[in-house]
């Protein structure tokens, strides 16, 4: 429990400019769902909170046009019942309705939900200095590597940090080549998601392109990419621990474009195994062109894995997501079917 | 003894519940309330060479700080006396996570914030955080040793060898542990959520070194106790006690899950080795089973009880069972659901299964040629043994019958993989004295006191069932009040001894009042009912106390009750044992990629003797099997040795199965009262419940794949 001032603004200009008049300790607040919750495990230790929450107009779904967008502020449980999302982009539903809790779902915002952060185990814990961690503590080094690592990435890891990203909802979006708007000190500008993650490198702790003071506010999705302009042929399938209300042990989101029986193109994202929400271009190449057959869908799973470096008790996700990808594709072509 | 069987009834504070109105300890509202909270160490092993606490008494609100100078020495243990009590705050550290200090505050804020102000200096030592760490100790328990098990094996015509392994399993009840201390006129009281407040009240005295009759303690219901708020005490209790007398102002601790996790019990980590023998004709005539559990340095949770349900599960004449202790530097491990036997059973049934599999024989079948009408180990008879009628109705309601037996000879044409699995439990079924008073008044009210608490299970509901089984009273204003050292002596509550505890005492309670309704109307015919009737004699109220002990039990039961030491009978009363059983029949789907387990149905049949309350039983019985599950296919807690103290410390980590994860559960009673047990014909059926399902859920997964699991949990990586 630290002291920490708050104000709520109405506007983002305001909450941009009340972020610059503060000193470092400034963080934007919305669902509170993981600020919060790190807050009072100590992690997070903000000096003032900014709560974007009534800040007008930025709750908005809007399905109308060229391009999906949502509001930064809108709960993940009323972007995941929007009747357009859950009827043709099922990907993005379904990496909504599969996080968390209902209850989580109803104050969780799809903008904070981009910049949850890791729930590494060691992580989490031990901010007195019993687990070192670079993300919390850079520097201090990783415990993590070497240590019980069932969790932990098996893409994209570093010598310093094999922490995964843990969100659902980045992965669909990362499938869709969706991208963010942004405010800033700097003014406005928009962000491929691709771009906003960052690989651990040596630097673990910093985990997006974002400047200090930047503002998500909106969400945008392209449909003018996709043939149909929807993604029926689409799905989020994540494998975890137990049915419900837990992070991906691996996850796929799978846009597929089939004609014929041929895949025109197929979107692979990866989550549960990676540092950072992960596109797998390598799985998706094996496919373009091809007939989908089960033994085809697993051959894409495999590429999808083939940099992956696994350490001593994570070496199973590389065959479960590798088979979680054949199954996402398997589903996405059924859909794509119907 | 009367034998009918007892109508269904809906538990007694349901609606209560339902609405949020029922007051658990946490939920008593007291006056000028003060907030504490613990210090956790941060080293493993060592000792505490300062504590500042001037940053932590500069937070504002910040009352005081209790370090281990405000704590007396430990009470001296005497060897034939209780278990120690608890240590309260000392230097020395034996495990991460122990408290050191107690911040008390003038809000939970302040106290919270208090206690990360705390600066100690430690001088750490090495540390073992595992069974297999450098600096364990193993420590061997007492054998159970029966016939001559080396040589029945020996001369065996098949056997079976392997060793099964159990994981450390965390309680996780939704409650936290919370406890209120308020001093008040020279007199204790503590509001806890304990299944013993008598037991609180003795280790809180002995800790404290208070005479144990300025203290009371009351625990009216409880959000789950499971055996973690059981035991010999919480660690916390007397912390907040001693605050509360220091500060002269009630003091509340409400432990965080994650400190609950390093310092609250929990099922030990543990290995067995069994190696079991059949003749020609599938009759078992050997078992040899060595079981070692993790264990702390001083910690006392009994090694040897691993053999207590295995070597009564079937009629085997040789057995020879040993147990060791490994001591390592965490908390004490202790009692967790199905103690002993979630472990043992497993191990034991999933040899029972390898063994049904290497003879060629149906698992049910092996089984239902092994049944026994004499306890092998003392040599008396079972007082009511039905475990074959489980198995054979659960066989019946399953539709065992359609089963092939071949591995994998089942799998559907999408490539699921289903097995079917069956498996046993048997649990020690005992008995404690009680004292009970039931008054009726003529204003419509009733009210009954006897020892037992209330952790969800339906103590009240059972208690209920027999009171207006018997008595024609108003069962609106019926009050029932358990787990309160000032209404009742108290017993622990645990071990599925509660039922036990108070039914016999009820049924005698009834009996005596109606005699005594009957000596004051001396034959005069009155009508209306119990209430009415005092009325219209103008008799206020009518009063009667009965007592009851279990079989063999004398009067020195009831003065050890009223103490409030540990008085339990059984499970080998003077002529006789008394064991409860289970027979768990499971089906699960596997995955045909991504090798998901899901179990879309149990059926478990359950013999506990007489069922007093059908529908708070067979929410027992459902309540063992979700936990089975989640203990064979979700639960264990993460230990990195290099560091001790536990990593998922929280529900997002520590993966309980969830509702979507639990489908039909189809539960039965053979319902036929145990004839020597007790006055009511009933046997202990809590933990029991639990017992054998994670086995069945095992057996089903080799059905289904022909891999056979014996680590738990089974997780999606051993499949793939
Ligand atoms: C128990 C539990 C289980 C969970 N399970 C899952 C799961 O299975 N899958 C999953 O994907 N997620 C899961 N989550 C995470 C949950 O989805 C996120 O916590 C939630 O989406 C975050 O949204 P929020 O609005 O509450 O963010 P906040 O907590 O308010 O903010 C999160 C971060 O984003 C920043 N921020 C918020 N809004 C903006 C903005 N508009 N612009 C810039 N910065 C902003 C904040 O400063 C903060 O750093 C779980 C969370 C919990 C607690």
């Amino acid at each position: 429990m630290r002291p920490f001032s708050y104000i709520r603004p109405t506007t983002a200009e305001e909450a941009v400019n009340a972020f610059a008049d503060a000193e470092a300790g400034a963080r934007f607040i919305a669902g509170g769902t993981t600020l919060y919750d790190l807050m009072k495990l100590n992690i997070e230790r903000p000096t003032h909170l900014i709560d974007v929450t009534a800040i007008g107009g930025l709750a908005t779904i809007d399905t109308s046009g060229d391009r999906l967008r949502f509001g930064a502020l809108a709960p993940m449980s009323a972007v995941a019942a929007d009747p357009v999302v859950a009827g043709d982009y099922p990907v993005l539903a379904e990496a909504l309705w599969k996080a968390a809790s209902q209850q989580l779902r109803n104050m969780a915002t799809v903008g904070g939900n981009l910049l949850q952060r890791t729930r590494c185990m060691y992580f989490r814990n031990g901010v007195d200095g019993v687990y070192p961690c670079n993300k919390r503590e850079p520097g201090s080094g990783c415990a993590a590597i070497g240590g019980l690592d069932r969790g932990q990435a098996v893409l994209g890891a570093s010598g310093s940090c094999n922490a995964v990203s843990p969100g659902d909802w980045p992965v669909a979006l990362t499938a869709m080549d969706a991208s963010v708007e942004i405010v800033g000190p700097a003014g406005q500008r928009r962000v491929p998601i691709a771009e906003l993650y960052r690989l651990p490198g040596d630097t673990p702790h910093i985990e997006f392109s974002l400047a200090p003071g930047e503002l998500i506010t909106v969400i945008e999705v392209p449909r003018e990419t996709l043939e149909a302009g929807t993604a029926r042929g689409s799905t989020y399938h994540k494998i975890r621990d137990r049915e419900s209300y837990a992070f991906a042990l691996a996850s796929a989101a799978v846009v597929l474009e089939i004609e014929d029986d041929q895949v025109i193109r197929a979107r692979i994202a990866l989550g549960g195994v990676a540092t950072r929400p992960w596109r797998a271009t390598e799985a998706e190449a094996v496919l373009a062109g091809q007939r989908l057959t089960p033994e085809r869908a697993i051959e894409a799973g495999r590429a999808a894995f083939r940099t992956a470096q696994p350490g001593r008790h994570n070496r199973f996700k590389l065959e479960l997501g590798a088979r979680t990808v054949a199954d996402a594709l398997l589903i996405a072509a059924e859909r794509s079917r119907s | 003894m009367n034998t009918a069987s007892f109508p269904d009834r809906a538990r007694v504070d349901a609606r209560d519940k339902v609405l949020g109105a029922t007051v658990y300890p946490g939920d008593v509202p007291v006056a000028r309330i003060l907030h504490a909270m613990t210090v956790p160490s941060r080293i493993a092993k060592g000792t505490l060479t300062a504590l500042d606490t001037s940053a932590a008494m500069r937070v504002p609100g910040v009352v005081r700080v209790l370090t281990p100078d405000d704590f007396p020495s430990p009470a001296p243990v005497s060897e034939d006396g209780p278990p120690p009590p608890p240590p309260t705050l000392e230097w020395r550290i034996a495990y991460r996570g122990q408290p050191i200090a107690l911040v008390v505050a003038e809000t939970l804020e302040a106290a919270i914030e208090g206690a990360e102000a705390v600066r100690p200096s430690y001088a750490p030592e090495p540390f073992a955080a595992l069974i297999d760490s450098e600096d364990s100790e193993r420590d061997p328990g007492e054998d159970v040793v029966f016939g001559n098990a080396e040589v029945a094996l020996s001369s065996a015509a098949t056997t079976v060898e392997a060793t099964y392994v159990s994981p450390t399993q965390h309680h996780n009840p939704i409650e936290l542990l919370v406890t209120t201390a308020v001093w008040e006129d020279g007199r204790l009281t503590i509001y806890e959520c304990t299944q013993s407040s008598a037991g609180t009240r003795g280790a809180t005295a002995r800790a404290l070194r208070l005479d144990p009759a300025i203290v009371d303690v009351k625990s009216a219901y409880i959000g789950g106790g499971f055996g973690q708020k059981g035991g010999i005490g919480q660690r916390q209790t007397a912390l907040v006690a001693q605050a509360a007398m220091l500060l002269g102002r009630p003091v509340k601790i409400v432990m965080p899950r994650g400190q609950i996790f390093h310092l609250a019990t929990y099922r030990p980590h543990s290995r067995h080795h069994v190696r079991l023998g059949a003749d020609a004709n599938g009759k078992m005539t050997a078992a040899v089973y060595d079981a070692e559990q993790e264990q702390s340095r001083h910690g006392f949770f009994p090694c040897a009880e691993y053999h207590e349900s295995t070597c009564r599960l079937y009629g085997i004449e040789n057995y020879r069972g040993t147990a060791a202790d490994i001591r390592i530097d965490r908390q004490p491990p202790g009692w967790m659901r199905a103690p002993h036997p979630q472990a043992a059973c497993f191990a034991f049934e999933s040899a029972v299964d390898e063994l049904a599999h290497k003879l060629g024989r149906d698992p049910v079948t092996l089984r239902l040629a092994n049944d026994s009408r004499i306890d092998h180990r003392t040599g008396n008879p079972y007082s009511s043994r039905f475990v074959n009628e489980c198995l054979e109705e659960g066989a019946r309601r399953f539709g065992w019958s359609r089963r092939t037996p071949e591995p994998g000879s089942m799998t559907a044409s999408d490539g699921t993989q289903i097995g079917w699995g069956v498996a046993c439990g048997a649990y020690p079924s005992m008995m404690v004295p009680a004292i009970a008073t039931l008054r009726i008044g003529a204003d419509g009210s009733t009210r009954y006191a006897v020892s037992g608490h209330e952790m969800g299970q339906g103590i009240r509901t059972a208690i209920a069932a027999v009171l207006l089984e018997g008595l024609e009273i108003d069962p609106d204003r019926l009050e029932i009040v358990i787990g309160d050292t000032t209404a009742a002596p108290q017993h622990i509550t645990a071990g599925s001894w509660g039922t036990a505890g108070a039914i016999p005492a009820t049924a005698k309670a009834v009996a005596r009042m109606r005699e005594a309704m009957r000596e004051l109307l001396a034959g005069r015919e009155i009508a209306g009912n119990l209430h009415r009737q005092l009325s219209t004699v103008r008799r206020p109220f009518l009063q009667i106390e009965v007592s009851e002990v279990g079989p063999g039990q004398g009067p020195e039961a009831l003065q050890a009750l009223r103490r409030g030491a540990y008085a339990v009978a059984g499970p080998e009363y003077p002529n006789f044992t008394t064991m409860s059983y289970i027979a768990h029949f499971v089906e699960v789907h596997i995955e045909p990629r991504t090798r998901r387990v899901r179990v879309p149905r149990v059926v478990s049949i359950a013999d506990c003797g007489r069922v007093i309350s059908p529908r708070t039983a067979a929410s027992q019985v459902r309540g063992g099997v979700v936990w089975a599950l989640s203990a064979a296919l979700r639960e264990a807690t993460e230990i990195d040795p290099r560091y001790g103290g536990y990593l998922n410390n929280d529900l997002a980590d520590y993966v309980v199965a969830v509702n979507a994860d639990i489908r039909e559960i189809d539960v039965g009673f053979i319902d036929r009262p145990d004839p020597l047990a007790n006055s009511t014909g009933l046997k202990g059926l809590g933990e029991v419940a639990m017992v054998g399902a994670s086995p069945a859920i095992a057996n089903a997964i080799f059905h289904a794949t022909g891999k056979r699991l014996r680590e738990l949990p089974i997780r999606i990586e051993h499949l793939l």
